[in-house]
């Protein structure tokens, strides 16, 4: 007879969590694969189609990291968040807001302003949007114990129908012929991108940097300290007198500003004009949830982390055009990536054990 | 027996490896078998005329049943029709995202035409425009024009006039509802017709709008329709996507109570045999393969702006293939006699028909645009004996004086 044992792994190292997350990653693409042939496409082919389309040529390569700017900005913003257990879900809204306050600054003070002056000024506004409406949900959760995951999620749809509203109504441009939309930021706000790419450097910069600060903030100051210590022993927490509605004011001001920036980067690096929520934003605010999975709550994994979906979801493109698939084939490659890493982390906190016992 | 975790995954690992090593093997016999077929490929075009690869961006899924299922259509027709045409399409492609795929398709799959069918595709087509100067880019609808850069669009307008004539000899309540994607000027100028059509037969019709702020929405799409059936509407017709508004109708008919729906963009009679009377159907193949064969001849002219209507056949009425009005309600609409000026009394159904003959010769024959109309603030917008310029009707954006309400923030 063979019986299944578990048990609670303790000595949880860096390369086992490492080598699980590969495992995972190789059991996920091999459940792809069955995918792939069911429709008729050659399983390797196409798996390396979509890693040679997002990796494999400078074009590529230039598109991925493209991609990767809001993943790597949000992820990383995440990780803090998620440390503290708190389960930000509205990172799409916050960067949306992020992408609004940019906007209204730009059109505003941009004409009049260097951009020496003006892109500071964009960023911060962002932070300043996606921090406002990164707060709300912690003062709900902190004060009324309010679920979080309720209350950004539903913050997500009404940043949007509030973003909609705007550009049907009073922002709506009058260079649009009555579509929807604000005129083009003025020359100044734009971002400039590296020669031959949409790759907005400044935001990539600043990715760079928020990953790095951010590992910095969680693992050597006092405030990461107290951020951990709230979501893994909130009971301890307490009784060492650690503030919770501080804490968790902060954390999400910085995870929901981050969101934020990602918004400033995509409006004023990619689109120059603020348009529809699906068009400011394919979804960066929910692949980062994954992004920031992959990371193991770690900033600078994000960075990779990161690099990786964005690759994924330009790799996503051989699908429909070199394999002749439906569109949907990449959002069901993406799900099942992410279901394949959450069960690869039972396996990292969970002994298995087949034995054989001798009845 | 104890197997550790990291045998597991050592194992695991080892199977991935067969099995990819597997496919490897798979793939090799089908690389070989396709190298004869591609010199094979070559050496005919090198002796046949020229080939042309053509590359299709979609807004939507091409099963949406509704714009991009229409222009997936198109595509279809002329890949049948021209031996020396290759395509590839790529669906639901985000604004956002648009730029990259037309790279793709130029650097990788070095697409000699590319179209991008959605109005915000525009500046991003443009900017692809100025990039790859070698490649012809169509822009569905947009207004935007360059050496390498056409614009093409087919418009509906007149077919909404004559399911708006339909709609007010059916009509037992005098109030029409609409149902309606965007405030933009192509929405505005199918309601403004839709009421002008139904004014034409039922100087007492009104026309009710609903907006739903989506082209594909069929939850908000069925809300907005059983919002103005509550309030007295009983013939609809709208701009969305789906066949939800003709359920909607659908639903009701079998429930006992007469609603009159048309059908939008692709033939969605079949989804309401009780409901449709008549609809809008937009044929995009015969526009595709006419720009398709002047790219290929060398006499594409991207300065001339395509803008199709009935007479080129694009616009076409009905809301199936087979039939222009559902012959469940010629009779009714034979029945219901109309007083005109122009013919004395003729029955709905000879006026529509004799409407869509003079609409099929040429806009200088027949217009729903032709003057006197007047907003419904009692400003004059058409003087009598003008017709509205193409200009006039791509910025159009007031009511005519027989639809209810204003247009959301019209500032």
């Amino acid at each position: 007879m063979i019986r299944i044992i578990t048990s609670d792994r303790y000595n949880i190292t860096p390369l086992r969590s490492f080598m699980t997350n590969i495992a995972a990653l190789g059991a996920g693409i091999l459940a792809i694969s069955l995918i792939f042939l069911a429709a008729g496409v050659n399983p390797l082919y196409a798996v390396c189609q979509i890693f040679i389309e997002s990796f494999g040529s400078i074009y590529g390569i230039k598109e991925t990291i493209t991609k990767a700017i809001p993943l790597i900005l949000i992820g990383a913003g995440l990780t803090l968040a998620f440390r503290a257990k708190f389960w930000n879900i509205g990172a799409e809204g916050q960067l949306l807001m992020g992408a609004v306050f940019a906007t209204w600054t730009a059109q505003h003070l941009g004409p009049a302003l260097p951009p020496a002056l003006i892109v500071p000024l964009i960023f911060t506004a962002g932070f300043i949007g996606g921090a406002l409406w990164g707060i709300i949900p912690a003062i709900l959760k902190i004060k009324y114990a309010i679920n979080e995951v309720i209350t950004t999620l539903m913050l997500n749809y009404i940043c949007a129908e509030f973003l909609t509203m705007l550009i049907v109504g009073p922002w709506k441009g009058k260079t649009r012929f009555g579509f929807p939309g604000t005129d083009p930021l003025p020359d100044s706000a734009i971002l400039g991108v590296l020669p031959g790419s949409r790759i907005h450097y400044v935001t990539l910069i600043l990715a760079i940097i928020c990953s790095v600060g951010l590992c910095v903030l969680i693992y050597k100051t006092r405030f990461g300290y107290e951020a951990r210590v709230v979501g893994e022993n909130p009971d301890a927490g307490k009784y060492a007198g650690i503030d919770f509605l501080k804490t968790s004011l902060i954390l999400m001001a910085v995870s929901g500003g981050l969101a934020g920036l990602a918004g400033v980067g995509e409006v004023a690096g990619i689109h120059h004009y603020l348009g529809y929520p699906a068009s400011v934003s394919s979804g960066y605010g929910f692949t980062a949830i994954i992004v920031a999975w992959l990371a193991k709550l770690n900033p600078l994994f994000a960075i990779a982390s990161g690099l990786f979906f964005a690759g994924i979801i330009v790799g996503g493109d051989a699908i429909q055009i070199s394999l002749g698939l439906p569109a949907a084939t990449v959002e069901i490659v993406n799900g099942i990536l992410l279901i394949f890493l959450i069960m690869g982390d039972y396996f990292l906190y969970n002994k298995i054990q087949i034995c054989r016992s001798r009845a | 027996m104890k197997i550790k975790m990291s045998t597991l995954i050592t194992g695991f690992v080892f199977l991935f490896a067969v099995f990819l090593a597997g496919c490897g093997e798979q793939e090799k016999p089908t690389q070989a078998s396709k190298a004869p077929e591609k010199a094979a490929e070559q050496q005919e075009a090198s002796t046949a005329e020229k080939r042309l690869k053509a590359g299709f961006i979609y807004v939507g899924p091409v099963g949406d049943y509704g714009w991009s299922h229409a222009h997936d259509l198109g595509k279809r027709h002329v890949e049948s029709l021209y031996p020396w045409l290759e395509t590839v399409i790529v669906e639901s492609v985000a604004e956002a995202d648009a730029l990259r795929i037309m790279d793709r398709l130029v650097q990788q799959q070095k697409c000699d035409v590319i179209f991008t069918t959605s109005f915000g595709y525009m500046d991003n087509t443009v900017k692809a425009a100025e990039k790859y100067p070698d490649t012809k880019f169509m822009h569905c609808s947009g207004f935007k024009r360059t050496a390498n850069l056409g614009t093409y669009f087919g418009d509906l307008y007149q077919m909404y006039y004559l399911n708006g004539m339909m709609a007010g000899a059916l009509t037992q309540s005098n109030k029409l509802g609409y149902v309606a994607a965007f405030p933009i000027p192509e929405l505005i100028r199918h309601i403004n017709a839709y009421a002008l059509g139904a004014k034409a037969v039922n100087p007492d019709a009104t026309v009710d709008v609903k907006w739903i702020y989506a082209w594909y929405g069929p939850d908000k799409a069925k809300e907005a329709a059983e919002a103005l059936i509550a309030e007295g509407c009983d013939a609809l017709a709208f701009t969305e996507d789906t066949p939800a508004v003709v359920e909607v109708g659908q639903a009701h008919c079998k429930k006992g109570k007469q609603i009159y729906t048309f059908s939008h963009y692709s033939p969605m009679q079949a989804y309401g045999e009780d409901s449709v009377v008549s609809g809008q159907r937009m044929d995009w193949g015969g526009m595709y393969a006419e720009i398709l064969k002047d790219v290929h001849e060398g006499t594409w002219d991207p300065s001339r702006d395509i803008w199709w209507l009935a007479k080129e056949k694009a616009a076409i009425l009905g809301g199936s293939p087979d039939h222009a009005i559902n012959p469940k309600f010629i009779a009714p609409l034979k029945q219901a006699m109309i007083n005109t000026e122009q013919y004395g009394d003729i029955s709905a159904y000879d006026l529509v028909m004799k409407r869509y003959e003079q609409m099929k010769q040429g806009v200088d024959v027949f217009d729903p645009f032709m003057g006197p109309v007047s907003d419904n603030k009692g400003e004059s917008k058409i003087k009598e004996g003008e017709r509205a310029s193409k200009e006039d009707l791509l910025s159009m954006m007031y009511y005519v004086d027989n639809v209810k309400g204003e247009i959301p923030n019209s500032n």
